[in-house]
């Protein structure tokens, strides 16, 4: 049985000093899977289809035998909030495709490392397996301390997400009539996911004077930067610009978040090799070494983050941020803060400080020169408004920037030596920190 | 005068997911003389590189929530909207004073002449 | 604003009964006195497990709002667009509670304004509290 990876394993608290594995840990090879916008029922497209082809890109990627990895991190659900309806025969046609586990559900619904061992073979030597449950960010930290902790040497890392019919989150409970009690003192007012984020750019406008036009640029370079990412959604089925135009006349969802504020749910998997620093130097690839990886556990205090809170807290991230991987601001060549949804990116960055930045001052920031050829890049991978729904594209930019193969998208403005990625929500997420070099 | 609002996803055969509406239709109502052009979730640049890359000059391009100013702009006798969601089409059209139809109804009805019209 | 229905469950049950009472209560620590909604079944502040329910004034200020345009529940798109307001308590400014607003126009929501609970029932006839900006009309989407 894989078991979630213990709180222990987050870096959460203040004060840690550096990371003990700081440098010794690096990442060395990327995999991403096609994008769909849906599951079209088909064997080869099932969530666990596209998860083992981003696994294999992966070793390959890395020029690493199969039979010579040992840990497996990942994430089981996979939802992008659809779920599989209640009663509904699972495809025969699917399961019979796979070896299949006691879920008849596991790689089309949701995936178990069971069901990834299962299903590559070429897997002999795992005998370390972990989850590392939310998102792409929460697994990147588990697997970096698992192989720092030689819990691993070398670890693949696994985030999937499957998406079906219908509208986001409009399937469950949002479907039936009687809520329960607990879920109710939320989900009674009819709130879109993106609400609580816009009640908070609606506060962070009020008291520094700013408004929702002032986003544009910012969503205009991200689609931009996104289009230069041949693995993402946007650029591979619809490549279409958001210009500032299309931006401010775009339907509200819940005021002051419009639709391009939201990110677009698909199907979609990514994988990536990490080793130790030792084992990275002759691999294929050039080793991006992790320097730190830092978590904030903090939830809001009533129902939604206040202003107040969100500021606080990214503040505190930051500060685990930069002393756990002996770095200032300063350092940074450029950051790929998490991004869906697009309101409170500028949250992330002023808790970093970067360039400089002071709370209040983002929307200023972004109606400079953000570009990937400019001095103060915001966002190259274009991120989730960029690519679609992932929440991962900002790590495997880093990681791409970083070793001077990303392309089109490749940041020119700057030499790229050290980042931070991470997310998702101000309040409650994890980050890590990349180096060209382990010092 | 006929005014016709087209959704694009789910809608036309060029949508995502593709609809049954074929763009040659579009281009039949629109040499018939019918006021013609989109309203779609897409951004507006995408809904006018569609039409551009099917040759074909419509009189509007606008946002999902912007039929009451395609009505405000356009003097038509009768204005349409055909969609295929119920909450983003089919309601706004009905508040907007538009004649709603879904896409199997639009391709029954009398100034659709057929694709090769 | 027609609400789904509510099934209460051990966690909140003090809540609605209270609501159907036409009275807000919240949870509060008997250690630390400190207030917290949602409920949870120990105190976040000390971990005593030993929570009372205490009954509020009923007066809040309007913190913050957004305007909902595309809502996730079939049953509240028929009033789209429509307001969704964060309301702070006059006991602890900490504590927030959503409401609609019943009788403040869409979009035109007086951020900082007083506010007192009022209560309306939903589909299945349990009562919630909703929330009136003081001296505002009687009238409104509420009927
Ligand atoms: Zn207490």
């Amino acid at each position: 049985m894989t078991e979630n990876a213990p709180a222990s394993m987050y870096r959460t608290d203040e004060g840690m000093g550096l990371w003990e594995h700081r440098g010794k840990v690096a990442a060395v090879g990327v995999g991403h899977s096609p994008t769909a916008r849906r599951w079209d029922g088909r064997a080869e497209t099932c969530v666990g289809a596209i998860s083992l082809i981003a696994l294999r890109r992966a070793i390959e990627d890395a020029g690493v035998d199969p039979a010579e990895i040992d840990g497996l991190v990942m994430d089981p659900v996979t939802t992008t909030g659809a779920y599989w309806p209640k009663g509904k025969p699972v495809p025969e046609e699917v399961t019979s495709a796979f070896n299949c586990t006691d879920n008849p559900l596991d790689g089309i619904a949701g995936l178990s490392a069971e069901w990834i061992l299962k299903n590559m073979p070429e897997l002999t030597g795992i005998d370390f397996t972990m989850y590392g449950p939310g998102c792409m960010s929460n697994a990147i930290c588990v697997a970096a301390q698992a192989v720092g902790d030689g819990l691993a040497n070398t670890c693949l890392v696994l985030k999937s997400w499957h998406n079906y019919e219908g509208r986001y989150y409009q399937g469950g409970a949002n479907a039936g009539s009687d809520l329960p009690g607990t879920a109710a003192l939320h989900a009674l007012w009819g709130t879109p996911a993106c609400y609580g984020t816009a009640l908070q750019f609606a506060e962070y406008c009020r008291k520094y004077g700013k408004n929702h036009d002032m986003m544009a640029p910012f969503i205009e370079n991200s689609r931009q930067n996104g289009l230069k990412f041949p693995e993402g959604y946007w650029a591979s089925h619809r490549p279409e610009e958001i210009t500032p135009e299309d931006y401010k006349a775009a339907r509200w969802i819940a005021k002051p978040a419009n639709l391009f504020d939201n990110d677009l749910p698909i199907m979609v998997s990514a994988a990536y090799l990490y080793t130790t620093a030792e084992r990275a130097r002759d691999m294929r690839q050039k080793p991006v070494y992790i320097l730190n990886h830092a978590a904030s556990n903090t939830r809001p205090r009533s129902l939604t983050p206040t202003l107040d809170e969100v500021e606080a807290d990214t503040a505190r991230t930051a500060r685990k941020i930069y002393e756990g991987a002996g770095i200032t601001a300063a350092d940074l060549s450029f950051e790929n803060m998490y991004d869906g949804f697009a309101q409170f990116h500028q949250f992330h960055i002023e808790g970093l400080g970067y360039r400089g930045m002071k709370f209040g001052e983002a929307l200023d920031f972004y109606q400079t020169d953000i570009s990937i050829h400019g001095p103060n890049p915001i966002l190259p991978s274009g991120g989730n408004i960029g690519c679609g729904r992932s929440r991962f594209w900002m790590h495997t930019d880093c990681i791409q920037q970083i070793q001077q193969r990303a392309g089109e998208r490749q940041v020119t403005g700057v030499k790229p030596e050290v980042a931070v990625s991470g997310g998702p929500m101000p309040l409650g997420g994890r980050f890590t920190v990349w180096s060209a070099t382990p010092d | 005068m006929i005014l016709i609002s087209f959704d694009i996803d789910g809608t036309l055969t060029v949508g995502d997911p593709p609809g049954i509406l074929p763009m040659d239709m579009v281009r039949a109502v629109k040499e018939q003389g019918c006021l013609v052009g989109s309203c779609s979730d897409r951004p507006i640049s995408a809904q006018r590189a569609i039409w551009a890359s099917h040759d074909i000059e419509v009189d509007f391009t606008v946002s999902k929530h912007m039929l009451p100013d395609v009505k405000a702009e356009f003097e038509a006798d009768v204005y349409y909207h055909i969609g295929d969601r119920e909450d983003l089409d089919r309601r706004p059209a009905l508040e907007a004073g538009f004649e709603f139809l879904w896409p199997h109804e639009a391709a029954d009805m009398p100034w659709v002449e057929g694709p090769d019209a | 604003m027609p609400k789904q229905g509510v099934v209460p469950d051990d966690l909140t049950r003090p809540f609605w009964e209270a609501a159907n009472e036409h009275r807000l209560v919240i949870q509060s620590c008997v250690a630390c006195k400190h207030l917290q909604h949602p409920p949870a079944p120990v105190c976040r502040v000390c971990g005593s497990d030993t929570v009372e329910w205490k009954e509020m004034s009923g007066r809040g200020t309007i913190y913050n709002y957004g305007v909902v345009h595309d809502c996730p529940i079939r049953l509240l798109q028929e009033d789209q667009p429509f307001n969704v307001a964060v309301v702070m308590l006059a006991e602890d400014p900490g504590i927030q509670m959503y409401s609609h607003l019943p009788g403040t126009p869409v979009d035109e929501v007086p951020v900082g304004a007083e506010v007192e609970v009022t209560f309306e029932a939903t589909a299945n006839g349990q009562m919630v509290p909703e929330w009136r900006v003081v001296g505002s009309s009687e009238g409104g989407e509420q009927a």
